[in-house]
């Protein structure tokens, strides 16, 4: 039988990155097809070509066995495609019906939006996911988990064959996920074709029938759920065996280096303690935006926490610090801060790999001071980083994500730091850089480094940390070592406590 | 009852922006002129007050169709002088209105495209624009003078300006408050004040040629508040429009709307057109310098862009 959808051959590049190369996919009415892969393996730019919000470079997308160009979101709205999309992307400066309809408003006979239906028809909408809000409520009064609520209802009930949900899940709890759950089945009863995208196993077991794998940015395979496990599809996503990937855990650890005391990081959140001894990694894992952002940022002055103490090499840091000159004095005591975001955050896209690397020294000097070339750290560091450019004069903008990410750490290695604050080491990162970069932080740690690490996937954390704590509702609330740690013993800790919290 | 007056004091929570506080002020200013200022009470300068207002409020209309996708337009003074200019030409009138309006959607279009093809910024397109404009009127019209056709002296005489102010008002509603387009307006610029580009048109709403629309408009209404002044002034001025890009942005942004886009209200803007006019008025029946107005009116544009709440939407 012909699919609903069928893209084909489908290729897509940012620049000089590769997202998709020759990928397939085929979606059935009545499905519920889970689509995996690591982060940047394409998941979400293949998506975003069936959602019209990016064109491919080469493929094509066949639905019902015509051929159909979707140029905007609006023409695969049209073709009936409805995504729900991983970022929220609500307007904060709509009302939820406002958002609920933007883009295919009702309208009067006299041309005004006729508010009125609009917001009968969000009421029925949200009811019926078992939300109790006023229609006319501006997103900005929401919380995140209703802002879910409201682009999943958003996603849902247009009057689309196909839904994709890109992460739906991220900022809800297991009681929201149920709810979730059943209106997916029912509309997958109703013949639409679903595309679920998740990192959670439990989830995609729960909820899906049909699987395909991504990984960078390839086809690995498609199958039904049943004839996969949990486990060998992990190693599908993965492409080789998980212990391969990570380097050894640590040898063994010193003295404390960095010492968090009765850290409030909001007003309402259980103090945390949380102490990091040298030679070892300790990751922050749970839940998306549960704080471990925010703590994390606490220290270098981008989020203002409201009470602790912070004590580095046994000097004490002033809380909160201060959000200009925060990184820089992190610095100057021997802390490294590295974003999440290299792109906007981290690196000076635009400017050579020399300039990325060195900016790290000159940060320490006064303004005025003589701006030295640094020629032969950098050569140092881009040979021992195994940074892979013609040459310290290439811009960073054209290197791939692994060695972008290669020249941010290595900023810090040069610059000598004793402790590594890291948001997300991988992200966009191909699983061969993966492999180096976490043998790179493993060798900091065994000449004597201390690093904090945060990341959205479980499995990285497992494997690269020497221990986890997980984070919930702005605090710790569990600790594991992490070659005792499970993706299944992380999320009931990252869930246990949920039950207070709405 | 409490939260909600709060709320309207602060303009929290709202898309509608702070409005109700500068409402307040200006009912304030207004008393006091009346009472204080001896020749604010007179009939003659109250009506004098509605037609002083009407070319600003046709700018600031247009002014906060483009703020509100998160633009700006600098080229509406230029645009100004630019119809009386072109008004004052040798030739009949049903020949000079469709150029000054066709002129005038061109220039939009220009502004609209290239903020939105090009990707200049709008503050550059814009001011290219003004200072182009300024050039093409001098080469047309180097002072002041020139005869303006008889329909537009006839059309703004008298008691009809009060028709104007009613027409700008409706129309004003209808783009901003009662329409798709106007919902539009606020979803894009919603999305440019929370960092997110390209939000409204994930939703399919078509945010460019939406953009390219609101510029467009934009100079229309300040075309209209040309041919409103020109009847006015019953000749064409090269320098009539000078400032006006100041002043409208000021009204707006005294309405409660904010300039990063997507918060603010026709009744917001209204208030903030008044109370510029009221300003101007007492300051002159004061015998203030014009030299002092300009240091007064710039102040009070840096200092409400400082009081605007800097946070994005969250509000």
């Amino acid at each position: 039988m012909e699919p609903l959808i069928r893209m084909s051959n489908i290729s897509k590049a940012f620049d000089s990155n590769v997202a998709l190369d020759d990928v397939s996919l085929e979606l059935a009415s009545g499905s519920v097809h889970a689509l995996v892969g690591e982060n940047g393996a394409g998941k979400s730019t293949l998506m975003k070509i069936l959602a019209g919000v990016v064109q491919p470079d080469g493929g094509s997308i066949h639905r019902n066995g015509k051929a159909v160009h979707m140029r905007t979101p609006k023409e695969a709205l049209e073709y009936g495609v409805s995504t729900v999309f991983q970022e929220l992307s609500l307007l904060p400066n709509l009302s939820i019906a406002e958002n609920m309809y933007l883009g295919k408003e009702p309208v009067t006979k006299l041309g005004r939006v006729d508010c009125a239906t609009m917001e009968s028809l969000t009421a029925n909408a949200i009811a019926e996911l078992g939300l109790d809000l006023d229609p006319t409520t501006l997103v900005s009064e929401l919380s995140i988990a209703e802002r879910q609520f409201v682009e999943i209802a958003h996603g849902i009930t247009a009057d689309a064959d196909v839904v994709i949900l890109d992460e739906p899940t991220a900022a809800l709890n297991a009681a929201d996920v149920e709810t979730l759950n059943r209106h997916i089945r029912s509309l997958r009863d109703r013949g639409k074709a679903i595309v679920y995208i998740s990192h959670r196993m439990e989830e995609i077991f729960e909820i899906c029938d049909t699987v395909s794998v991504l990984k960078d940015g390839r086809n690995v395979d498609s199958c039904p759920l049943s004839e996969v496990t949990q486990q060998s599809l992990i190693a599908m996503m993965v492409g080789r065996d998980i212990n391969d990937l990570f380097p050894n855990k640590s040898v063994g650890t010193g003295e404390s280096v960095l010492t968090i005391k009765d850290f409030q990081v909001s007003p309402e959140a259980e103090p945390l303690e949380l102490s990091v001894h040298k030679g070892e990694i300790v990751g922050l894992a749970g839940l998306e935006g549960q704080g471990q952002r925010e703590l994390l940022r606490s220290l270098v002055g981008q989020h203002q926490p409201h009470a602790g103490s912070v004590t580095i090499n046994s000097t004490s840091l002033p809380i909160p610090v201060p959000q200009t000159g925060g990184i820089r004095l992190l610095q100057s005591m021997g802390v490294g801060f590295v974003p999440e975001d290299r792109k906007d955050e981290g690196l000076f896209l635009e400017l050579p790999i020399g300039f990325n690397t060195s900016i790290g020294l000159h940060s320490s000097k006064s303004e005025l001071s003589w701006a030295q070339g640094h020629h032969k750290t950098v050569a140092e560091t881009m040979s021992s980083m195994a940074v892979k450019a013609p040459s310290a004069d290439s811009l960073v903008s054209s290197l791939s994500g692994g060695n972008q990410q290669k020249v941010l750490l290595g900023r810090y290695l040069a610059s000598e730091v004793e402790i590594l604050l890291i948001e997300e080491p991988t992200r966009g990162v191909d699983v061969g850089a993966k492999a180096e970069i976490y043998q790179l932080l493993r060798d900091f740690t065994d000449s004597g480094g201390a690093i904090i690490v945060l990341s959205r996937e479980t499995i990285e954390l497992i494997g690269l940390c020497d221990r986890l704590c997980v984070v919930h509702d702005n605090t710790i609330v569990s600790e594991m070592p992490a070659a005792e740690a499970t993706e299944h013993k992380i999320l009931d800790a990252a869930l246990g406590t949920q039950t207070s919290a709405a | 009852m409490i939260v909600t007056f709060r709320r309207l004091l602060t303009g929290q929570d709202s898309r509608q922006g702070l409005w109700f506080l500068p409402l307040t002020i200006g009912c304030l200013g207004f008393l006091w002129l009346l009472i204080g200022v001896d020749g604010f009470r007179n009939p003659q300068n109250l009506l004098n007050l509605i037609t002083q207002a009407i070319p600003l409020l046709l700018v600031g209309l247009g002014q906060m169709l483009v703020i509100l996708v998160g633009g700006l337009d600098l080229s509406v003074g230029s645009v100004v002088s630019l119809t009386t200019a072109i008004l004052a030409l040798d030739a009949p009138g049903y020949v000079l209105l469709p150029t000054v309006f066709l002129v005038a959607g061109l220039i939009g279009l220009i502004n609209g495209l290239a903020i939105t093809r090009l990707n200049v910024h709008p503050i550059i397109a814009t001011l290219s624009m003004q200072i182009i404009l300024r050039g093409i009127t001098l080469i047309l019209l180097p002072t002041a003078g020139g005869v303006i056709p008889e329909i537009v002296k006839q059309s703004v005489s008298g008691r009809l300006s009060v028709l104007w102010l009613a027409a700008a008002v409706f129309v004003g509603w209808k783009l901003i408050h009662g329409s798709r387009f106007g919902l539009h307006l606020f979803a894009i610029g919603g999305g440019v004040a929370a960092d997110r580009q390209d939000t409204a048109s994930k939703y399919g709403v078509a945010d460019r040629r939406n953009v390219v629309l609101a510029y467009v408009l934009c100079s229309t209404f300040a075309a209209v508040a040309g041919v409103f002044l020109a009847g006015r002034i019953v000749s064409g001025d090269p320098n009539v429009g000078l400032l006006l890009e100041i002043d409208s942005i000021t009204a707006v942004a005294i309405g409660g709307t904010q300039l990063t886009g997507g918060v603010g209200s026709l009744h917001g803007t209204i208030i903030g057109v008044v109370m510029m006019t009221l300003l101007a008025n007492g300051m002159n029946l004061g015998n203030v310098s014009a030299f002092v107005q300009t240091i007064i009116k710039g102040s009070i544009l840096l200092v409400i862009v400082a009081l605007q709440s800097r946070k994005k939407i969250g509000l």
